[in-house]
């Protein structure tokens, strides 16, 4: 029966990834736009996809190739013990990103909903349910996004319209009054943002359409991108460069700041915080699911029932010491900016190359015979 | 290609008997006609549609009666030429006629030698009054119910299916109640693997008895723990057949009127039977609000403690403290209060429902109306409270099948005690926690949760019968339940050219 046939469709992948990329990006991004380029944030953001749009192609590159899981590919392309390196190296990556998740899902928690909650309590309780979720498997992952898109997506589509009567357009000026420097900059930030898309590569076991897989991705690098520049635009043209770069999480306080016509409810920041809390758990939960699956692998054991608790405590763990000691934080956005980013599109090219010379050989070898 | 009757008896047999295999509602009888009882002739019927005891006063018992005295040669000549007279009485050249003669309800007669068969009437299918539907009450439709007889319930379906492909398969439940319990499906509709996963779980347990399809539905659930029912239940036939028709199966109990229907998903639960009797935009708007209603039974009360006690700023001023007025005096905490008010009316709904039928109502009034009044005067709780719980249980009632409502009545306790201690977040926690459970739950396969999600398995069809329900010539397709290749259930017929 296709219940539990651990397979998802390209639908399900589509929203899982576009809400994955979403959260994060949409809360933190446009302070960092603002604070580096002002109004040339645009730009950055452009130049952004530009970046991640060819991190997908080389990603279409190496699914095209790819004949079984990413894993058995890497090894196939570069060798075991290389393969390895590179599987631990997405283990890394994803079990870090949980660990970051977690922390900005339980910071935004304390911030809008519970501000005499407890951090380790409030951030207990998410990564038991971030557990809870990657137990029941890629399919129910799926399933909770697909069904809850539009009730997210609407909400924030209708907010993000009401407040186009807030958007003052002057503001979008000066255009181009930025250096390429931080432009690039910013870009650079939004390609690493637009990084947990590599998680396509793993699931192309999990499609039910395996081909339609890079295209899933880029409809949800449009979808985020399109998403981001909307919410930038507004928050820019309603609050003006200063302010944003000044506001931590600018696009909740616009939602506080909205009042639906007939005024019957003063705010609604509290609600709409429910569509960044649902995208940051998709997310926490992607990074939990992945780095079970990748951890599996490399033990080549699919019954491994301690992996779990083990990555659920290391997550428990980094995100209270995020908390804690911003120094590593600071460390986190190095780590993105100089090892992640580079090293996965080093992987993803390395990967191409190494499987174009061996299918070149191969065919020469044939050729021959 | 219709398949002929001949005058060899045996071949008829065999052909009918194949037609109807795995049918346990229809009896077939060889029994010996003419003076020395040496011309067979065969019988078939559904099992209640034709009298059982006694048939000397029947068409067939006439029949039959008067061929036992004639001899061998004249039995044809006589069908022949006396079988009109007996009202009503048709005879068949195919089987597939024969076969939806018998299946009005009426007794099908071969004979050997006799190229034809004969449809014999009886007094045909149960009728109105049988029993009728306490629950599951529709506004426009059939009134028939389920009644506790097995038999019965097999012809009510019966009567509403007349396909020979609508197979009852028997088996028995319960070591010492020996209670039998029939699946009843369409052959050609139902999905490969589910007949045999339920005749395997029947097999699973052995227990001293079966007194209601309830045990059966929690000894073969897959997910013992799970507050949401992995069956539907129906008291209603065309209910039940409607669920036929779109690939699932029944499960009829012998002595009880609830069948159990699977697979089956929370939209399953949500739809009723007249939202096919009615027009598409009524339809639809109440199943809008019974969706709405499922979700607001569940969290109605929760959303009311955390919006009240920690995110009050989404309120407007006016009604805070109109909120805040109504609750001085009150001595508790707005989650005990709470808690009070709904154990409350779940302990009036239970005394309502042991109680007999008119002093059940009382109960509902004396509680509701009285007893509300008296704990508002008495400041032990505020009115805005007792306006909640009592929208809580409209909204629960609204849910067309009891058990499902049962689910969302005992999640909002953990509701009350999530927003109650963590407000909104308490909230978004319970609304994944519900939603992580469901979205792993599966009935026989099928996703609870389907067609919201793994809808393009079916190309998208299942959705017009979801939260909305197009017109219904826009339902084409069966639903996911139905056997792929199986799934048209709707087409417009080409017209001639003479139109």
């Amino acid at each position: 029966m296709f219940a539990e046939n651990q397979k998802i469709s390209p639908r399900q992948v589509r929203r899982l990834f576009l809400l994955d990329v979403f959260g994060l990006s949409s809360l933190l991004l446009p302070g960092i736009f603002s604070s580096l380029s002002g109004a040339d944030g645009i730009f950055s953001l452009l130049f952004g996809m530009a970046a991640s749009g060819v991190m997908l192609l080389l990603m279409h590159g190496n699914i095209k190739r790819m004949e079984g899981g990413y894993y058995a590919y890497m090894r196939e392309c570069v060798g075991t013990l290389a393969g390895n390196l590179f599987q631990i190296f997405y283990l890394v990556y994803f079990l870090s990103l949980s660990g970051f998740v977690l922390y900005q899902t339980t910071v935004l928690v304390l911030s809008w909903l519970l501000p005499e909650g407890s951090y380790l309590g409030v951030s207990l309780l998410l990564v038991l349910l971030a557990g809870y979720g990657a137990m029941r498997g890629i399919e129910g992952r799926a399933r909770v996004y697909e069904i809850i898109f539009w009730f997210l997506g609407i909400p924030l589509l209708a907010m993000l319209g009401l407040a186009l009567r807030e958007v003052d357009a002057d503001r979008w000026a000066p255009l181009a009054a930025s250096s390429l420097a931080r432009i690039g900059e910013g870009g650079l930030a939004f390609s690493i943002f637009l990084l947990p898309l590599s998680g396509i590569l793993f699931l192309k076991p999990f499609c039910s359409k395996p081909e339609k897989l890079t295209s899933c991705a880029a409809a949800a690098w449009l979808g985020a991108a399109g998403l981001n520049l909307a919410v930038y635009l507004i928050l820019l043209g309603v609050f003006g460069t200063k302010a944003l770069g000044a506001l931590e999480r600018p696009a909740l306080t616009l939602m506080g700041m909205i009042n639906f016509p007939g005024g019957f409810f003063n705010r609604q920041d509290v609600v709409m915080v429910s569509v960044w809390f649902f995208a940051l758990f998709a997310l926490l939960n992607t990074g939990v699911f992945q780095s079970g699956l990748i951890w599996k692998e490399l033990c080549r054991s699919q019954k491994d029932r301690h992996s779990l608790p083990l990555i659920l405590a290391f997550v428990f763990f980094l995100g209270a010491e995020l908390f804690e000691n911003p120094f590593l934080l600071e460390a986190y956005d190095v780590y993105q900016k100089w090892a992640a980013l580079p090293g996965m599109a080093g992987i993803l090219a390395l990967l191409l190359s190494c499987g174009r010379i061996k299918a070149w050989r191969r065919a020469r070898k044939e050729g021959r015979a | 290609m219709p398949t002929p009757i001949t005058s060899d008896l045996q071949e008829n047999i065999r052909n009918f008997e194949a037609m109807f295999s795995d049918c346990e509602d229809i009896k077939k009888r060889n029994i010996k006609v003419g003076k020395e009882l040496g011309r067979e002739c065969y019988i078939a019927y559904i099992e209640v549609a034709a009298s059982m005891v006694d048939w000397s006063d029947s068409g067939i018992g006439k029949l039959l009666g008067t061929l036992r005295e004639l001899p061998e040669n004249e039995l044809v000549p006589y069908i022949r030429g006396n079988g009109k007279d007996y009202s009503d009485a048709d005879p068949f050249s195919t089987l597939e006629e024969a076969a939806q003669g018998m299946l009005t309800g009426d007794i099908l007669f071969f004979l050997e030698g006799y190229d034809k068969a004969m449809k014999i009437p009886d007094k045909g299918y149960p009728g109105m009054g049988v029993y009728q539907t306490g629950s599951e009450k529709v506004i426009r439709g059939s009134n028939e119910g389920f009644t506790e007889s097995i038999k019965l319930n097999t012809a009510l379906l019966r009567k509403r299916l007349r396909s020979p492909n609508l197979k009852v398969k028997e088996s028995f439940a319960g070591r010492r109640t020996h209670t039998n319990v029939d699946l009843v499906y369409l052959k050609d509709l139902i999905q490969p693997g589910i007949l045999e996963e339920m005749e395997k779980r029947l097999q699973e347990f052995e227990i001293d008895g079966t007194l209601d399809s309830g045990v059966i539905e929690q000894l073969t659930e897959k997910r013992k723990y799970s507050p949401f029912p992995q069956f539907q239940t129906t008291q209603r036939p065309d209910r039940a057949a409607m669920a036929i028709l779109e690939g699932r199966i029944v499960l009829l109990s012998d002595n009880s009127p609830v069948a159990l229907i699977f697979p089956a998903t929370y939209n399953a639960f949500i739809q009723t039977s007249d939202d096919y009797y009615n027009r598409w935009e009524i339809a639809s708007f109440t199943r809008i609000l019974r969706y709405a209603a499922s979700f607001l039974a569940m969290v109605l009360p929760g959303l009311y403690l955390a919006a009240t006690n920690f995110h009050t700023q989404i309120l407007p001023t006016d009604l805070l403290l109109s909120l805040a007025a109504a609750r001085q005096g009150v001595p508790f905490p707005a989650v005990v209060e709470i808690l009070l008010m709904e154990l409350a009316f779940e302990l009036l709904r239970e005394a309502g429902v042991r109680l007999p039928g008119p002093n059940g109502n009382t109960i509902g009034i004396v509680g509701g109306l009285i007893i509300g009044q008296a704990a508002v005067d008495a400041n032990i709780v505020s009115p805005i409270v007792v306006i909640l719980v009592a929208l809580t249980a409209l909204c629960s009632f609204a849910v067309p099948s009891e058990e499902f409502a049962t689910a969302f009545r005992l999640l909002k306790f953990l509701f009350i005690f999530l927003c109650g201690y963590l407000g909104y977040f308490g909230f978004l926690t319970g609304i994944l926690l519900v939603l992580i459970h469901l979205s792993h739950l599966e009935s026989f396969g099928i996703p609870y949760l389907t067609p919201f999600v793994g809808a393009d398995i079916n190309g998208f069809q299942d959705e017009r019968d979801a939260f909305l329900r197009l017109p219904l010539s826009f339902l084409k397709k069966r639903p996911v339940y139905a056997r792929e290749g199986a799934r048209v259930r709707f087409r417009k017929k080409k017209r001639g050219k003479g139109d």
